[in-house]
């Protein structure tokens, strides 16, 4: 045969092709083994396993320093080692954070670090320059007070808009569920253990954590061992510190018995919802690829997974319904859900509930193992070319223990994985009837939820995952709350007889024809200083801009009757009529002057805290959005509002505060207005408030 | 004599402290024209497969421009054997990624895949090659898409335009003229048949080289390449092919004068039939012309000044220089220089007309290196209440500074550590160095300019820069764009 072509190969000078089908597609080849070098370990005297891995493909080298402590509690200061973490580049005693950030960018060398690590990678040339930085940083972090104070503040803010972020009060619900109060995992801070966390505290945790004793060092690139020795003693043989702290956390609080945890989020028009449970599975465990398999066709391999098959494509509950596991040496669980509509949160929970049922119960398909496998196979391989990954294996074999090849023979183990091993993790591991069922959103949706709870009691917890306190009744009546509030903000106007009162305060406010208020706003989410700027112009004249950068992201102006709005990348539109009869409501130098005349509902909610103060609180709605108002009990100054705008299916929040009050023209204004939203926290700083000044209004109306 | 050593002495002991390390590659052509460059490495059980077609907006006609991008997302449309939409969905079933982009000279597709998947990768690339689906339905459904994508990323950006703006000024002649997004009007006026004939012209082996990368081993790669590719018909053969493939019975008759049943779709290149053997050995022979430019030969004259108005807030300026082309021998120098002004947070400008004098909210320049000629772009957007011609002359004071006087010891040391970063990053992933390849083998004279270039660039002087600076920051001959709001226009008024 092969004689043949050769002899027509002479005759056809152009080359001979054979017969070729290509609607034929080509196979997969065997499965390949990955040809990650062994590392090479030796350990330090003061204490440092250093794990070498070699490989001279590109001239840069990594330095991946973990210490050796496990997490431990922090009670009083839950926080702390979060806030800890994002302080520890802030400069040391040798370099102000300026200077260390300028040095690292002139050799084009990458330097970060966290509550427990720190990581420098450069050009193997420039290693001594970037680990002269790593060891400053790693010895001689030195946390100026101000930085501290910037951070500190920060979190505060982020706290506050906790309470706005459903996301975040689901996953506080979550952890709170699945651990118990002595366990880390368990444990949420608040404002109450922020509070508590000074310099002090955070330089002895630096102290306590940043040990070389128990430490990992994880070294990878273009290094010989030699050399690794010789640059470990230099920089990192003087560092001293404590025994690393050990403790064993338990795996979890697991339930006999769906369990459903509410979260209240007024006004929401969609829940999240969190079907979790704690598993008793360590990354070094053999069943944890397979749990990764069985996750993949459940909820995490993207488009074809089952929960998204069914609740987004088959039902159309929602834009995305997932499944993801965490799995760390301290604890472990699974977390499915997503965002669904109020009326159909039940109905979703029941799809996941039977989705966790069902893969418990039935072997998955040939057609989704398989799936699985490739797309697993695919991200891992690619994911091999970063030296991150290199080093978290290396780091990963020593530290738990896993066999000397577990990564060169990563994609044969997940080839040999059967629908059988599936079943039999899916059993031992997994539950569709002793969940935690995480539900935040509106409280309309509590009473379908009951019929979940295996003892019928839902369990309401507060943002931080606290069991709920009851809302305390007020004392007052709405209409009380507001007077006792005109009158503190508007002091030098007494009278005995509210007729009198009213009539004085008419004939001051008659006075008033216009007030402009310019507030400098600085958020650590935006690069730059942004300025609002709003206007009110006697009777029914409002106007609004935000400008930053000599740019105007956003304006809006309204005469009472019509008006318009633009903003940057969405462009300009007309007010509509409902949007103006809103705005209405609540118009005038002191909207609450006028709420009983103006057609804005309100209501008293009851008693609550609000950063820590105690304060009465009214719900207001102009008919667009809710707004709930926060009096101090005390004074009856306004403290804070929340604003729940709908739009669509999504629901916007804000929420405000007000402080440092000051008197302008007789009224007491705030001089001090911070706003959080869900995308970022703004400090305000108001920087004059005009009244019965010139007013131009054109640039408003652009 | 002496003094000749020593400054050679230093530029040796800089190419040996330098972090290159030498990619090994093997190349060779298929008798159809495909150049094939493999480079084999094991540190990753993944490969990249990756097609440049030596095809960019550069190549289209005046009243089709936006063509080639076009085809960048036609392609993934399908083929004879492969469903519409199933081009993506193949390669991430099998653990892969894929794109595809298109720039004035060249449009490049890739897929990284496990290792294992290299045979699908070699198959899914000829099959765009050989019989891709150029049909009236994907055309309209990537009509939409292109649009979108030229609402998004031009027409709703403020400032996009100035590239539009500053090369029809810059080339009258040339095809650099316009950009790659094109013209939505050409594309809508554009027929089947259009689309049809640019694919025939462009989509073709001798305009192609294919560039793998990854685990690899080189013999079974070769087969691989061997069947899917080698078996694409040469010359105009495989237009015949094509037609066997779409015409109807009929029109294949009237066009060729022979039944299309005479040929054996599977094993094209040995017909059996001796009438279909003849006529594949007459196409065979019959090459395709692919039409290119010449070079860039214009050069401006003087200074072109003008106004463009923006949905824009503030002011911006952009100015013009013309540059070399690519792989002139200056071009490197020109780079270098570019860095000083504009690489990072310290450069010149940045430092001088952002945060000292506080006259540009942003400013930066570039060096726009193509085949066939090359512009430099000085950019600002000026700070609030600052005018125009301020900006100008803060650009000016930079560019009569770098044109007198050296750039200091330590700005050269920054420089060269950022590009020997930069180039490190680059070929630091299979993907990256498949690409450097295929770009240096049709742009850069050969693919073993991958092991030289560092070099060539640690070799430029600070004097090299000086000089370049001299010989193209021409003052007396630059394109002077103002970007104002579109209110300021008086024809609005």
């Amino acid at each position: 045969m092969k004689k043949y072509i050769i002899a027509i190969g002479l005759f056809v000078p152009t080359i001979l092709f054979g017969q070729i089908d290509r609607s034929v597609r080509p196979e997969a080849a065997p499965a390949p083994t990955i040809n990650i070098k062994d590392s090479k370990v030796f350990t330090t005297e003061n204490g440092i396993t250093v794990i070498l891995s070699e490989n001279h493909k590109i001239p840069r080298v990594s330095y991946n320093l973990v210490m050796g402590s496990d997490p431990m509690l922090e009670r009083e200061k839950t926080g702390l080692a979060d806030i800890a973490g994002t302080l520890v580049m802030s400069g040391t005693d040798n370099r102000t954070k300026d200077v260390l950030d300028s040095e690292i960018d002139n050799i084009g060398a990458t330097l970060t670090a966290d509550n427990n690590s720190i990581y420098m990678s450069s050009l193997t040339k420039h290693s001594n320059k970037g680990l002269t930085l790593m060891a400053d940083v790693l010895m001689n972090a030195n946390f100026p007070q101000g930085e501290v104070d910037r951070i500190i503040t920060q979190n505060e803010s982020n706290l506050t808009s906790t309470k706005s972020d459903p996301g975040s009060m689901a996953s506080n619900a979550e952890a709170v569920a699945n651990f118990p109060k002595g366990h880390p995992y368990g444990e949420i801070m608040t404002p109450k253990t922020l509070a508590n966390i000074d310099r002090n505290s955070i330089v002895e945790y630096y102290k306590r954590m940043y040990s070389p004793k128990g430490s990992y060092l994880v070294v990878v690139g273009d290094i010989t061992l030699e050399e690794t020795k010789k640059m470990v003693e230099t920089y990192f043989g003087k560092w001293t510190g404590q025994d690393p702290d050990k403790a064993d956390w338990g795996t979890g609080k697991f339930n006999n018995g769906n369990r459903v945890l509410f979260v209240e989020k007024p006004g929401a028009v969609q829940s999240v919802v969190y079907v979790s449970f704690p598993m008793a599975i360590t990354p070094s465990h053999p069943d944890y690829l397979k749990l990764k398999v069985l996750n993949n066709i459940m909820g995490a391999g993207g488009f074809a997974s089952r929960l998204m098959q069914n609740l987004r494509e088959d039902k159309a509950y929602t834009y995305g319904c997932y499944s993801r596991m965490n799995v760390t040496e301290d604890g472990s669980w699974l977390s499915a859900g997503g965002n669904f509509r109020n009326e159909v949160t039940d109905s979703a929970i029941t799809q996941i509930l039977l989705e966790l049922d069902k893969i418990v119960d039935d072997y998955v398909t040939d057609k989704e193992l398989d799936l699985a496998k490739s797309s697993m196979a695919g991200s891992f391989g690619r994911s091999l070319e970063r030296p991150s990954t290199i080093a978290r294996f290396a780091l990963s074999i020593i530290r738990y223990d896993l066999p000397k090849d577990y990564y060169q023979t990563y994609l044969k183990q997940l080839e040999g994985i059967t629908k059988q091993d599936l079943l039999d993790v899916a059993q031992k591991y997994w539950t569709g009837s002793n969940c935690n069922i995480v539900v935040v959103g509106n409280d309309e949706v509590v009473p379908t939820l009951g019929k979940f709870d295996t003892d019928g009691t839902i369990e309401r917890l507060d943002a931080f995952g606290n069991e709920k306190i009851e809302k305390v009744p007020s004392d007052l009546t709405a209409d009380e709350i507001l007077a006792n509030y005109l009158s503190a903000v508007i002091p030098n106007i007494q009278a005995k007889k509210s007729k009198k009162l009213a009539k004085k305060r008419t004939k001051f406010f008659e006075t008033i024809t216009s007030m402009e208020v310019v507030v400098e706003m600085t958020s650590p989410q935006i690069p730059f200083p942004i300025t609002t700027k709003e206007v009110w112009v006697s009777p029914n004249i409002n106007a609004q801009m935000t400008e930053g950068r000599g740019m105007t992201f956003s304006s809006s102006y309204s005469d009472g009757i019509t008006g318009q709005q633009q903003a940057m990348g969405v462009g300009k539109s007309e007010l509509s009529s409902e949007e103006i009869a809103a705005a209405n409501k609540s118009i005038g130098i002191i909207p609450e002057l006028n709420y009983a005349t103006s057609g804005m509902k309100y209501e008293v909610v009851g008693i609550e805290t609000f950063n820590k103060i105690e304060c009465y609180v009214l719900k207001l709605d102009d008919g667009k959005s809710v707004l709930f108002e926060y009096f101090n009990r005390e004074t009856f100054m306004k403290v804070g509002t929340m604003s729940i705008e709908t739009q669509g299916e999504e629901t916007q929040e804000a929420t405000s505060t007000y402080s440092n009050y000051v008197e302008v023209e007789g009224i007491m204004f705030p001089s001090v207005i911070n706003i959080s939203t869900g995308q970022a926290n703004l400090e305000g700083k108001v920087v004059s408030r005009t009244i019965n000044g010139e007013i131009d209004l054109a640039p408003y109306k652009q | 004599m002496k003094y000749i050593l020593l400054s050679g002495l230093c530029s040796i002991m800089a190419f040996s402290g330098n972090s290159q390390r030498e990619i090994e590659y093997l190349e060779y052509d298929l008798d159809n024209g495909i150049h094939v460059i493999l480079h084999e490495e094991h540190a990753t059980p993944i490969v990249a497969v990756s097609v440049l077609y030596h095809v960019g907006s550069k190549n289209e006609q005046t009243d089709r421009t936006g063509f080639a991008h076009f085809f960048e997302h036609l392609l993934f449309e399908g083929s004879t054997n492969i469903e519409r939409g199933e081009y993506s969905e193949l390669v991430e079933e099998n653990g892969g990624a894929l794109n595809a982009n298109t720039s004035q000279d060249r449009t490049f597709y890739y897929e990284i895949l496990p290792s294992n998947q290299l045979e699908l990768g070699i198959w899914l690339e000829s099959e765009r090659m050989l019989h891709a689906n150029v049909d009236i339905k994907g055309i309209e459904t990537q009509r939409k898409v292109v649009k979108e994508e030229k609402r998004q990323r031009v027409d709703n950006q403020p400032y996009a335009s100035f590239i539009t703006e500053m090369f029809s000024r810059m080339f009258k002649k040339h095809p650099y003229n316009w950009v790659p997004i094109g013209s939505m009007e050409h594309l809508d006026a554009a027929q089947e048949e259009d689309y049809v004939n640019f694919y025939r012209t462009f989509y073709v082996p001798s305009n192609a080289t294919l560039s793998i990368a990854g685990d690899i081993n080189i013999e079974e790669t070769k087969a691989w390449i061997d069947k899917y590719f080698s078996s694409i018909p040469k010359g105009e053969a495989i237009n015949l092919f094509r037609d066997v493939e779409n015409l109807t019975a009929e029109e294949f008759v009237a066009k060729y004068k022979i039944d299309k049943s005479s040929f054996d779709l599977m094993n094209f290149n040995a017909q059996t039939d001796a009438n279909a053997k003849e006529l594949v050995k007459k196409y065979s022979a019959m090459e395709i012309d692919i039409p290119r430019p010449k070079k860039a030969d214009e050069q401006l004259s003087g200074v072109v000044k003008d106004v463009v108005y923006d949905n824009i807030q503030l002011p911006a300026l952009f100015m013009g220089y013309r540059f070399p082309d690519q792989t002139h021998p200056d071009f490197h120098a020109l780079e270098m220089m570019n860095d000083v002004l504009s690489g990072g947070a310290s450069s010149r400008i940045n430092k001088n007309l952002v945060e000292k004098q506080q006259i540009a909210q942003f400013a930066f320049s570039f060096a726009y290196g193509l085949e066939d000629a090359g512009v430099g772009i000085f950019a600002a957007i000026a700070a609030q209440g600052k005018d125009l011609d301020s900006v100008q002359m803060a650009f000016d004071a930079q560019i009569d500074m770098i044109k007198n006087e050296l750039i200091s010891e330590a700005e050269f040391e920054k420089i060269r550590n950022q590009y020997e970063n930069q180039f490190v990053s680059t070929n630091s992933t299979i993907a990256g160095i498949a690409e450097s390849l295929a770009d240096n083998h049709v742009y850069a004279g050969g693919a073993e300019k991958i092991n030289t270039e560092l070099s060539e660039y640690l070799a430029v002087t600070r004097e090299d820069i000086q000089r370049v600076a001299k010989k193209y920051l021409t003052q007396d001959a630059r394109i002077i764009l103002h970007y104002l709001p579109m209110e300021e226009n008086p024809d609005n008024k």
